[in-house]
C-alpha cells in the first residue's frame, strides 16, 4: 500500500508524462493517420514519396504512396470511386479527366477551401493556366499538381554543327534552324534520318491507346485542328485534323525508329536520351531528365522550342500535367488531413524544392527563382509557354476517356496502314458523334 | 450410442460432408454466373447508379460490334496456334524426358520454371527482349541476317505470332508434364508384346502410346484450350490489343468495355456469350476425342 507522499509524486510523474504527450500531439496533429495517395509513375513521383514522409514527420500523418502506370492509376482510383471502397484519400488526376470526375462528383470540389485559404495558398501566384488541372463548370475538382507544357526537344549539338549546316543549306536552299512551321519539321526531319548510323529524325509514341491518341493531339494542335467542343460537336474528321493524322503517319514511315508504333511515353523517351532520335514533342517534365548522366547519353546537347505550327498560324503552346484530387466518398475529417497535404505540397517552399527533384511547377515565383533559373536554364522559354498555354486543346470534356479509346484505336490503325488517315478520322468521328447521342 | 433421424442420419452424411463445397461453389461461381447473366440484360455505366432495362439489346449489339466479332477469329487464331504447338512440344519433350536417368529428371525440374513465372512478368520481359530498337533478341536476330521488319509487335502479320511465341515458351511445359504423368501410367506390356511380335519404336508408338495416352492428350488439350481461351496478360502488357486490331482477344475487348468504360452491361452480354461459346467448344472437344475413341474402340 502505497503511503500518502508517494502517491502524491506518483500522479504528479503521471501528469508530467500526460502533459508531455499533450505537447506532442499539438506538435503532429494528425498523429496515427494515414493518407492513401494513389499517384502517376512520372518523373515527379519518387520525389512525392519523400514529400509523403516529410509531411509524416511535420503533421504525425502518414502518406502512403501507391505508384502505377497511367492505365492502371485510372482503372484503380475510378473502380475506388465507382465501388465506394474508399482505397484510396487523395489520387492524381489527368488534367484530361476533369470534367469526368466533375462530373461524376468523384473528386471533392475544392473551391470553398480554396477560398478560404486564399492568403494561406497564395493564389495569385499560382500560373492561371493551371487552374485547368481540375476546373470544370465552376468546380474546381482537383488542385493544380504538376504543370506540364508541350515543346519541340531537338538535339543542340546537332543543329549547331556546321558540317551539318552546310549540308542542310546544300541541299533545301535555307539555312539550318530549330523548325517553326511543319514544312521546316518535314525537311529538318528527313535532313537528319539516317536509318544506316541509328539516327532518326523525329519520334513518336505509337503504341495502341493513350500513347498514340494523345501523341497525334500535339500535331493536331499545330496544325489548328480540334477533336471536339464541350457541347459536343465533333471536328475531328476536319481537313485539318486529317492533314494532321498524314503527317503523324509520315513520322512513324520516315522518321521515326522502326519499333516508334509499339512506343509509350517511356519508350520515345528512351529513343532520345540514347541519341537514337533527334528531335520529338514531349512534355516539360522530362526535361530535367536529359541533363541526368545516369539516364541520359545527351547531357548538355537538349534544346526546348515552340512546337512547330502550319505557316502563317499563331503558335499554340499545350498544356497538360496533374492535378491532385480528394476521394468525396473519404470522411469530412480525412478530406480536411488531405487538403492540408494537398496545401503543403503546392506551399512556394516545397514547390522549389520539388523543382530541383524533377518536379513540375505550378508558382510563377517557382519559375522566377533565381536559382532554379541558374540550375536549369530552359525556365524561362518554359514561362513563356505557362503565359501563353491552351489546356483545352484535348477536350476536358467528361467523355475524354472514351473518345482517346476511339482515337488510340483509329490513329494506330492509320499508322500502320490498317486505315487511311481519311478513313481513320471518319470511323473515328462517326464513333465520337455516337457517344454524344446516346 | 446416440441414435440420428432424419436428415441427420447417416444416410445424408454425404451430402452434409459436400455442402462446403456446394455452398463455395455456390457463392463464388453460381451466383456470379447469374448476376452476370442478369446484368446482360440492362444498360449499366459504373459511374451512373442508374440501369435501364434493354433486353436483348445487349446481344445484338455484341454481333454488330466489330471489333467483339473479331477478337473470335483472333481469339481462335491464337489457342488453335498457342495449343497445336504445345501440344506437339510437350508430347515430344513428355517422350525424351519419360526416361530414368538423372539428367532428364534434372531436366523435368528445368522445364517446369516458366510456368512458375507470373504471367505479366514473363510478357515485360519478352517484350523488352523483342523491342525492335533496344531489344537484346532483336539485335541477335537482325545479327545472323533475319529481316522481321520494324518488329514482332509492330508488324500485323508477325504481332500474333509473338503473342503465341511467348506462351507456347511459358506453357509448354505444363502439357510436358500432364503427359508425362501419362507416360508413366501406361503398363509396358503391350510394348513387350509388340517389339517381339517384330514391331519398330515408331509402329508402337503409333499404335499403343498415342491410343493408350488419348485420355491424357484430351485432359490436356481441355485444360490448355480453356486457359488459352481466356488470353490477356502478354495482349495487356505488349501489344494492347494492336497493332490495330491484331492481336484484339475477346477477354481483352470485354475488359476494355467493362473496365476501362465501365460498361458493365454490355460487358456482361459479351462475357456470357463468350462462356457460351467457350463451354460449347469444350463440349466438342470432349465429344469428338470420345466418339472417335469409341469408334476405334479404345479406352477414354
Amino acid at each position: 500500500m502505497l503511503r500518502h507522499k508517494q502517491r502524491i509524486g506518483m500522479g504528479l510523474i503521471l501528469v508530467l508524462i500526460l502533459g508531455l504527450g499533450l505537447t506532442g500531439l499539438a506538435d503532429k496533429p494528425y498523429e496515427g493517420q494515414v493518407l492513401h495517395l494513389a499517384s502517376m509513375a512520372d518523373q515527379f513521383t519518387d520525389h512525392l514519396v519523400v514529400l509523403g514522409r516529410q509531411f509524416e514527420e511535420v503533421t504525425g500523418a502518414r502518406v502512403e504512396v501507391d505508384v502505377l502506370g497511367y492505365v492502371e492509376l485510372r482503372e484503380k482510383v475510378v473502380l475506388d470511386y465507382t465501388t465506394d471502397t474508399k482505397q484510396y484519400d487523395l489520387a492524381t488526376v489527368d488534367i484530361v479527366w476533369t470534367g469526368e470526375f466533375a462530373e461524376k462528383g468523384w473528386t471533392v470540389d475544392l473551391k470553398p477551401w480554396i477560398n478560404r485559404d486564399y492568403i494561406e495558398l497564395n493564389v495569385p501566384d499560382i500560373l492561371p493556366v493551371t487552374w485547368a488541372q481540375g476546373e470544370w463548370a465552376g468546380k474546381q475538382v482537383a488542385f493544380p499538381m504538376a504543370g506540364y507544357v508541350n515543346s519541340l526537344i531537338y538535339r543542340t549539338d546537332l543543329f549547331a554543327d556546321a558540317d551539318e549546316q552546310a549540308a542542310f543549306k546544300a541541299e533545301y536552299g535555307y539555312d539550318l534552324n530549330v523548325p517553326r512551321t511543319l514544312d521546316e519539321l518535314v525537311d529538318v526531319a528527313t535532313f537528319f534520318t539516317r536509318p544506316d548510323e541509328g539516327q532518326y529524325g523525329l519520334v513518336a509514341n505509337g503504341a495502341r491507346g493513350p500513347a498514340v491518341a494523345q501523341d497525334w493531339m500535339e500535331y493536331m494542335r499545330g496544325f489548328g485542328g480540334r477533336i471536339v467542343d464541350r457541347e459536343g460537336n465533333v471536328y475531328v474528321d476536319s481537313p485539318k485534323a486529317v492533314a494532321a493524322l498524314e503527317l503523324f503517319v509520315q513520322i512513324f514511315d520516315e522518321w521515326a525508329p522502326p519499333g516508334a508504333p509499339n512506343y509509350w511515353w517511356d519508350d520515345r523517351e528512351t529513343s532520345y536520351r540514347t541519341g537514337m532520335s533527334v528531335m520529338q514533342s514531349s512534355w516539360s517534365i522530362a526535361r530535367a531528365g536529359y541533363e541526368n548522366p545516369d539516364i541520359s547519353l545527351v547531357v548538355g546537347k537538349t534544346g526546348m522550342a515552340i512546337t512547330p505550327t502550319a505557316a502563317g498560324d499563331t503558335p499554340a503552346f499545350g498544356f497538360g500535367g496533374w492535378g491532385i484530387g480528394i476521394n468525396a466518398d473519404i470522411d469530412p475529417e480525412k478530406q480536411e488531413i488531405a487538403w492540408e497535404f494537398i496545401k503543403w505540397i503546392a506551399s512556394e517552399e516545397i514547390q522549389k524544392d520539388w523543382m530541383l527533384n524533377d518536379g513540375a511547377p505550378i508558382r510563377l515565383s517557382t519559375l522566377l527563382d533565381p536559382e532554379l533559373n541558374e540550375a536549369m536554364p530552359w525556365l524561362p522559354t518554359m514561362l513563356t509557354m505557362f503565359m501563353h498555354g491552351d489546356g483545352d486543346y484535348r477536350p476536358r470534356v467528361p467523355e475524354y476517356n472514351q473518345i482517346q479509346d476511339i482515337l488510340g484505336l483509329r490513329v494506330n490503325q492509320a499508322i500502320t496502314h490498317e486505315l487511311t488517315a481519311e478513313e481513320a478520322l471518319t470511323l473515328a468521328a462517326q464513333e465520337i458523334r455516337a457517344l454524344y447521342s446516346d | 450410442m446416440l441414435s440420428r433421424k432424419g436428415i441427420f442420419s447417416s444416410k445424408y452424411s454425404l451430402y452434409w460432408l459436400m455442402a462446403p463445397l456446394f455452398i463455395y461453389l455456390a457463392v463464388f461461381y453460381l451466383y456470379p454466373l447469374i448476376y452476370s447473366v442478369y446484368m446482360g440484360f440492362f444498360e449499366w455505366n459504373m459511374g451512373d447508379p442508374t440501369m435501364t432495362f434493354v433486353g436483348l439489346s445487349n446481344y445484338v449489339a455484341a454481333f454488330r460490334d466489330s471489333q467483339f466479332t473479331g477478337s473470335f477469329i483472333n481469339t481462335a487464331t491464337f489457342v488453335v496456334a498457342a495449343v497445336g504447338i504445345e501440344l506437339t512440344l510437350g508430347l515430344a519433350l513428355a517422350l525424351l524426358l519419360n526416361r530414368e536417368t538423372w539428367p532428364m529428371r534434372l531436366l523435368r525440374t528445368v522445364v517446369l520454371l516458366p510456368t512458375l513465372l507470373t504471367p505479366l512478368v514473363v510478357a515485360l520481359t519478352w517484350k523488352a527482349l523483342l523491342n525492335p530498337d533496344f531489344g537484346a533478341l532483336t539485335y541477335y536476330i537482325r545479327a545472323v541476317g533475319l529481316d522481321i521488319g520494324r518488329g514482332v509487335f509492330v508488324e500485323r502479320s508477325l504481332a500474333m505470332a509473338g503473342i503465341v511465341l511467348i506462351d507456347v515458351w511459358q506453357w509448354t511445359s505444363l502439357i510436358t508434364i500432364i503427359l508425362l504423368a501419362g507416360l508413366k501410367g501406361m503398363p509396358i506390356e503391350p510394348y513387350e508384346a509388340a517389339y517381339v511380335d517384330g514391331a519398330s519404336r515408331w509402329q508402337a508408338f503409333r499404335f499403343i502410346t498415342i491410343p493408350l495416352l488419348r485420355p491424357t492428350i484430351l485432359i490436356a488439350l481441355v485444360v490448355r484450350s480453356l486457359d488459352a481461351l481466356k488470353i490477356f496478360d502478354s495482349v495487356f502488357a505488349i501489344t494492347g490489343g494492336g497493332p490495330g486490331t491484331a492481336t484484339t482477344t475477346t477477354n481483352f475487348h470485354i475488359f476494355k468495355v467493362g473496365i476501362q468504360h465501365l460498361r458493365v452491361g454490355y460487358a456482361s452480354a459479351l462475357s456470357n456469350i463468350f462462356l457460351a461459346v467457350s463451354v460449347g467448344i469444350g463440349l466438342l472437344i470432349i465429344r469428338n476425342v470420345f466418339l472417335s475413341s469409341r469408334r476405334k474402340g479404345g479406352a477414354v
